[in-house]
């Protein structure tokens, strides 16, 4: 039994990362109905720039005390604007003018930009690992007989909270309701005297900076990166969101640690189940689809951003 | 769901073939020999195919100058007259690792170069797959430094890579097989005192292979075998997995595969899932500087095995060793004696046709003639010669302990048969 509940906070934990880049896929997804397959890239972008960051403030080892909430609060805050300017940058560049082109043009064009960031982020790091400071003091507690690590509380705390913000942002603010706004109609929302290319620009900017925070959480959690690490996690974020129901922001939260929880109990329990589990995630999807085609919570929330 | 993966597969092989399309051509390196240079000199290339960029590179680019150095040496003695030697270098790597599908795209620019005459190549043994049946049709001489495959020469798998000349083997290795990678990684377990191991690989033709043998061996040797995983592609978190091998109380985790297939990242993790005190052993593949990188403090203390010797306990290779670090300004990397004696060997046989055909360009089909006879060539990692299936009849492995960061050699194993 204690296996499985170890199980259980592994699955969380590394859920906790799916549901923090699953929720700007749903973000932009909410607004403009793009799959915005660059969001992984920018993901791991947020890693490699809290990387810099981090190697300009001259850290390369575990901080203590004080400094150590002044250098996670800068690199957080940092990488979440960096890319926060990239995605604004990606939307204003690549997407703008596609806007109202047949859909499957901003697809294409979504898998040129991650091909282009993949291909930048090689040509700056290079094609190898490259390893993330540890920065964290990672002390561990037991709780009966499962270890749960500080880093992995804390990368669930910080989904959760991302998300309750950015649920709090949407239904609570000006700017959010001009999201749900457009969101709904464009064209009625702009004769309402909404900007709609500020309001998607805000929403690329939110969602680009959540996912340097993920970015950030995965450097400090795995302590490595490569250029090619968001192609992954965006597949398996992408996925989170249509589980969770796509353009529900609690539903991609939801999907990211189903997700996660799934990966985890597969590889436990399946014989030979580390090679399973990818099987069994889309077999998963598969089936809610099939008996829930707008996924887990795409129902009780018609309403999207 | 299926459409939009689809697509973006689609979109990422064309982009892949089309960035590989230009830059393979231009950049690949034409190193010239000087010497016999003479204007109207015909130029005798050695194809070299080998992953020289990404996690493959630490290894793939000392093997690389391993080649390219006995390519040059050979222009320095002087080619025959009229003749001089070229080293024809391109990468297979895609995207950061090995590609199987480039490596045979690599392969098919070679084989439409009527200059060249051998080839040597490639580093891995999937790639190696892909390459073997359009070299057999071409009847190309192809010797690799570190494919340690046993499939890849031996047995029925070996006579399906032959598709257009099942009778005719011109694939050959100065390394070791997995068959013996993986028993040396038993022998060498056992006399350790390890009982009970977990295996895991990357369910790739090098990593499942060393990974099943070692098993065997493991098995046959008294040990116990607590589980067999296999690990999917592009993987980073290995949490469940290690939580599953902890709760069976192993006392060694074997690992099959390479360092970019996540054999790095599996060592790194085991602290976190409190197996810090357990034993690790791998294979090459995790031979690599990479390795260090990725698994950081955790890396010491693993041990791996080569399918080579250790170049600095080997007398025979002390003059190698010393010319390679005047060249390169580097030190030997595991395989760069390997590739440095399997270009050797093929400029010998293509010299050696060049004197049978009086001084004529020799064909394809002479040169590998005499790469197959060869018999006790004298080389940096011992007299080498190769049996029946293309297979080096000297095989020494090592086995080494990661420490402070740096391999430390540990145990020279002979499984001379």
């Amino acid at each position: 039994m204690d296996v499985f509940f170890q199980q259980i906070i592994n699955g969380l934990s590394l859920g906790g990362i799916y549901a923090l880049i699953a929720l700007g896929y749903t973000m932009v997804y909410g607004i403009i109905e793009l799959i915005n397959f660059a969001h992984g890239d920018v993901y791991t972008l947020g890693t490699f720039f809290s990387l810099a960051i981090l190697t300009a403030l001259g850290v390369s080892g575990e901080v203590h005390g004080v400094a150590l909430i002044g250098v996670v609060a800068v690199t957080i805050i940092g990488a979440m604007l960096l890319c926060g300017l990239t995605g604004v940058l990606v939307e204003r560049l690549a997407y703008r003018r596609l806007r109202n082109a047949p859909r499957l043009a901003p697809l294409i064009t979504a898998i040129g930009v991650s091909f282009i960031l993949e291909n930048v982020m090689q040509l700056w790091r290079g094609p190898s690992p490259v390893p993330f400071p540890e920065l964290l003091p990672n002390p561990s507690f037991a709780l009966g007989g499962v270890e749960i690590e500080a880093k992995q509380i804390a990368v669930i705390l910080l989904a959760v909270l991302m998300m309750a913000a950015l649920q709090l942002f949407i239904k609570r603010t000006k700017l959010g309701k001009a999201m749900r706004a457009t969101a709904q109609d464009r064209d009625a929302a702009q004769l309402m005297g909404i900007d709609i290319n500020t309001t998607i620009a805000m929403t690329f900017l939110i969602g680009s900076a959540l996912a340097g925070t993920a970015g950030f959480v995965s450097g400090v959690y795995y302590g490595t990166t490569w250029f090619f690490n968001g192609f992954e996690a965006g597949l398996k974020a992408f996925t989170a969101a249509v589980l969770g129901g796509i353009g529900n922001v609690a539903g991609a939260m939801l999907g990211g640690f189903v997700i996660g929880l799934i990966e985890a109990i597969a590889t436990q329990y399946i014989p030979g189940g580390a090679q399973w589990t990818n099987v069994v995630v889309f077999s998963v999807l598969v089936l809610v689809l099939i008996f829930r085609p707008s996924g887990l919570l795409g129902e009780s929330l018609p309403e999207k951003v | 769901m299926r459409t939009i993966e689809g697509a973006r597969q689609l979109a990422a092989s064309l982009v892949v073939a089309a960035l590989a399309g230009c830059s393979s051509t231009p950049t690949a390196t034409t190193s010239q020999s000087s010497s016999s240079s003479a204007p109207g000199a015909t130029v005798i290339k050695i194809g070299i195919d080998l992953p020289v960029s990404g996690a493959d590179a630490s290894t793939g680019i000392p093997a690389r100058n391993g080649a390219v150095q006995a390519i040059e040496e050979a222009g320095e003695k002087g080619a025959p007259a009229g003749f001089t030697f070229a080293a024809y270098d391109l990468d297979d790597a895609v995207q950061g690792v090995h590609d199987p599908a480039q490596g045979a795209q690599n392969t098919r620019v070679f084989v439409s170069d009527p200059a060249v005459l051998a080839m040597i190549g490639p580093f891995n043994s999937s790639v190696a797959r892909a390459e073997i049946p359009i070299t057999n049709d071409a009847g190309l001489a192809e010797i690799s430094a570190s494919a340690t495959n046993p499939s890849l020469t031996q047995g029925a798998a070996a006579a399906q890579l032959r598709t257009s000349h099942p009778d005719v083997n011109n694939f050959f290795r100065v390394c070791t097989t997995d068959d013996r990678q993986g028993a040396a990684g038993a022998q060498f377990a056992r006399k350790l005192g390890l009982k009970k191991a977990f295996i895991v690989d990357d369910n790739e033709t090098y990593g499942k292979g060393l990974a099943d043998v070692f098993e065997a061996q493991f098995k046959a040797l008294g040990g116990t075998v607590l589980g067999h995983e296999h690990l999917t592609k592009g993987q980073t978190d290995f949490k469940a997995l290690l939580t599953k091998v902890k709760a069976l109380g192993p006392d060694l985790v074997y690992y099959g595969g390479t360092t970019a297939t996540g054999g790095g990242l599996l060592r790194k993790q085991m602290p976190d899932a409190g197996l810090a005190s357990v034993a690790y052993l791998g294979g090459d593949g995790i031979s690599d500087a990479e390795f260090v990188k990725v698994a950081g403090d955790t890396a010491n203390g693993a041990y791996f095995s080569v399918a080579a010797p250790e170049t600095s306990k080997l007398p025979s290779a002390a003059a190698f060793v010393s010319a390679y670090k005047k060249r390169w300004g580097s030190d030997v990397g595991p395989y760069s004696a390997n590739a440095y004696s399997a270009a050797s060997i093929e400029i010998a046989a293509i010299e050696k046709a060049l004197v049978a055909d009086g001084n004529k360009m020799p064909t394809r089909a002479e040169v590998l003639k005499n790469v197959a006879a060869t018999t006790n060539f004298p080389s940096p990692i011992g007299p080498i010669g190769f049996d029946k299936n293309g297979d080096t009849t000297n095989p020494i492995l090592s086995i080494y302990r990661v420490s402070g960061g740096k391999p430390i050699f540990v145990d020279q194993i002979n499984l001379k048969v």
